[in-house]
């Protein structure tokens, strides 16, 4: 019964580290395109190997709560809608760690007059995945709180909405000196930044109906 | 001789060890918490202990509503209740074993003439109601207070399913403890007047006639429960209602409390000492009480999720069950007399005691003896393996993980 008990506290504290490892990849998210924005080469890199050490941290951590879980049959009834969670949360993850690499593959060439904008559109739709995380925690501890958590990834999924669409229109509209090439590139990367605040949106639907699940 | 005569109770014992084990670990097992393998061994020890320790109480009570007067008599009316039981089991409808032997023994009185004890025949079918009401009453409070007491601690979930699964296991085998001492005399109690077995020494403790025949019958449960009761378990645990993992705690421990309260003597004594009504010693449904406690729980939180078709096929099994057995055991008590010749009981009346009681010589013992080395022995041989067993998959597991993260590096 000992020896079960611990395996139950490993369990609890590597979910812990996971949700740990997606904040701090949010975070890594947010300060690495402000680098990139400003023009800071070395932060964006420096960024860009934190983001790929915590991703595949979460991998592996997602694994071993998997296996975990299974084998010692540790919440049987919603072992599914955990896992399945823990997935749409390593999907931000990886979402993360593609925009940055598409940043630093592509290299995007982002006109002055937009920098406020993209960073805006970062900071939001980072807020987004941000605002998952504690109603996620609330998940295991307080099911009752989860859904009031969950509006303010709601709010900011629509914020980042209309950042990006005004950005959108900006670039198709204003900026006539860009070519469509240029214009299409800018509306692929905003699609890229704004793809992480889609994915909280995901992964906060889903944990919506696992709370109402465990309440009733 | 005593065996074969014996027979038809280690079937009804097994029948019953199939069907009513749902009771015990069915939502443990239907919510996935326990393994039925593991629910299995648990039951299995359990039942064994309580029907030797604390079953003789409920048996003085069937043994007032006819007492079988016959070998023949006591075998077929144990193999009517138990084939009652199997096709009822085969239908995966959870059966009561109590109304079958109840059926039964209705029959025995009806063919041999002898009246049937009005008062005890109502006390043990006002159990039949009261059984699952007091489920209902136990569960309904404890699910709340237990429910709220998750809800208040803000205790991580997964802890706190780690703590209900180690109660469903403490609570599982207080269940079974319960189940053996209460239902021991739907197995073994038709025998009792008929044999008279030499006590039993076995060093540490003593085995007196009917202990024996408990310790036989309690082995036949433990048979049911391992090779046949998975079946009945899950309809139990997942097809009534959908039961959360506090859900099925509660109903086993609502389950465990109804079926102590009804077979313990000493809780009974207490109560006449304080001056209140004595509890009768019955043989409660176990079917009866766990259907009480989940509906309790399910009409708690709504009754939105109740599968009232599957409560509807399970009434009419309470209904069935004991009109077929009594059916059953009357039309085989004429074969058996008739055709076989062999006498199965006839009117008792208070001038004329007829009793054919079957005295065992030492022999018997000698086996019993045997037969609890073996169990032993059997009992210590399967922990190893199964403990080498599961050593063997975890290494193996742990191998394959490393290869895995290797490659992936």
């Amino acid at each position: 019964m000992a020896l079960f008990a611990r395996t139950t506290k490993q369990t609890i504290i590597k979910i812990d580290e996971f949700f740990d490892n997606i904040d701090l990849g949010i975070l890594v998210f947010r300060e690495g395109i402000r680098a990139y924005i400003k023009g800071d080469t070395e932060s964006f890199q420096r960024h860009l190997s934190k983001v790929d050490a915590l991703e595949n941290s979460a991998d592996r951590l997602q694994r071993e709560i998997e296996n975990t879980m299974i084998t010692h049959s540790i919440l049987p009834q919603h072992r599914e809608d955990v896992t399945k969670l823990i997935d749409e949360m390593d999907e931000i993850m990886d979402g993360i760690k593609s925009s940055l690499n598409e940043f630093d593959i592509e290299i995007p060439e982002i006109p002055e007059c937009l920098f406020d904008n993209m960073i805006s559109l970062a900071e939001t739709s980072a807020n987004a995945a941000e605002e998952l995380i504690p109603a996620a925690r609330a998940y295991f501890r307080a099911p009752h709180t989860v859904r009031e958590k969950l509006l303010k990834v709601y709010y900011f999924e629509s914020e980042t909405d209309k950042i990006s669409f005004s950005i959108k229109k900006k670039v198709f509209h204003e900026m006539h000196e860009l070519d469509l090439a240029h214009k299409a590139h800018l509306r692929y990367i905003v699609h890229h930044i704004e793809n992480i605040s889609d994915l909280a949106q995901a992964a906060a639907d889903m944990l919506s109906i696992m709370a109402v699940k465990v309440i009733l | 001789m005593i065996l074969f005569f014996l027979m038809s109770g280690l079937f009804l014992g097994w029948s019953l060890g199939a069907n009513d084990a749902s009771n015990v670990f069915g939502s443990a097992v239907g919510s996935k918490m326990i393994s039925f393998r593991k629910a299995a061994i648990i039951a299995s020890v359990f039942v064994i202990l309580g029907a030797v320790i604390q079953g003789a109480g409920t048996s003085k009570t069937l043994g007032k509503l006819g007492a079988v007067n016959a070998l023949g008599g006591s075998f077929t009316v144990a193999l009517a209740a138990a084939i009652t039981v199997y096709m009822m089991t085969k239908f995966s409808l959870p059966v009561s074993t109590t109304q079958s032997i109840v059926g039964a023994i209705i029959g025995w009185n009806l063919f041999t003439g002898n009246p049937t004890d009005t008062s005890t025949l109502s006390k043990i079918v006002v159990t039949w109601v009261t059984g699952p009401v007091l489920g209902a009453l136990f569960a309904v409070p404890l699910y709340i207070l237990v429910s709220r007491f998750k809800k208040r601690a803000g205790i991580h979930m997964i802890l706190f399913e780690s703590y209900i699964k180690t109660s469903l296991i403490i609570v599982g085998a207080f269940a079974a403890y319960s189940l053996g001492a209460n239902n021991i005399a739907n197995v073994m109690g038709v025998f009792i007047p008929a044999f008279n077995l030499e006590e039993m020494n076995l060093g540490l403790f003593r085995l007196s006639s009917s202990q024996q025949l408990f310790l036989l019958g309690g082995l036949a449960i433990a048979t049911g429960i391992i090779t046949y009761s998975k079946k009945v378990m899950e309809t139990v645990g997942s097809n009534i209602v959908n039961l959360t993992a506090e859900a099925a705690l509660v109903t086993v421990l609502a389950e465990s409390l109804v079926l102590f309260v009804f077979s313990s003597t000493a809780l009974s004594n207490l109560l006449i000492k304080v001056g209140l009504p004595p509890i009768p010693m019955v043989p409660v449904s176990s079917s009866q009480v766990i259907v009480g406690c989940v509906i309790g729980i399910g009409l708690y939180k709504g009754a939105r999720n109740i599968n009232f078709r599957i409560l509807g096929e399970i009434a009419v099994g309470w209904i069935a069950t004991p009109v077929l057995a009594g059916l059953m055991s009357f039309f085989s008590l004429f074969i058996v007399r008739n055709i076989f010749n062999i006498y199965v009981g006839g009117k008792i009346s208070p001038q004329s005691e007829t009793l054919q009681v079957m005295t065992g010589t030492g022999d018997i013992s000698q086996v019993m003896k045997y037969v609890i080395l073996v169990i032993i022995i059997t009992v210590v041989i399967a922990t190893v393996y199964y403990y080498m067993l599961e050593r063997k998959k975890s290494r193996e597991f742990r191998k394959s993980e490393e290869r895995f993260w290797k490659y992936i590096k």
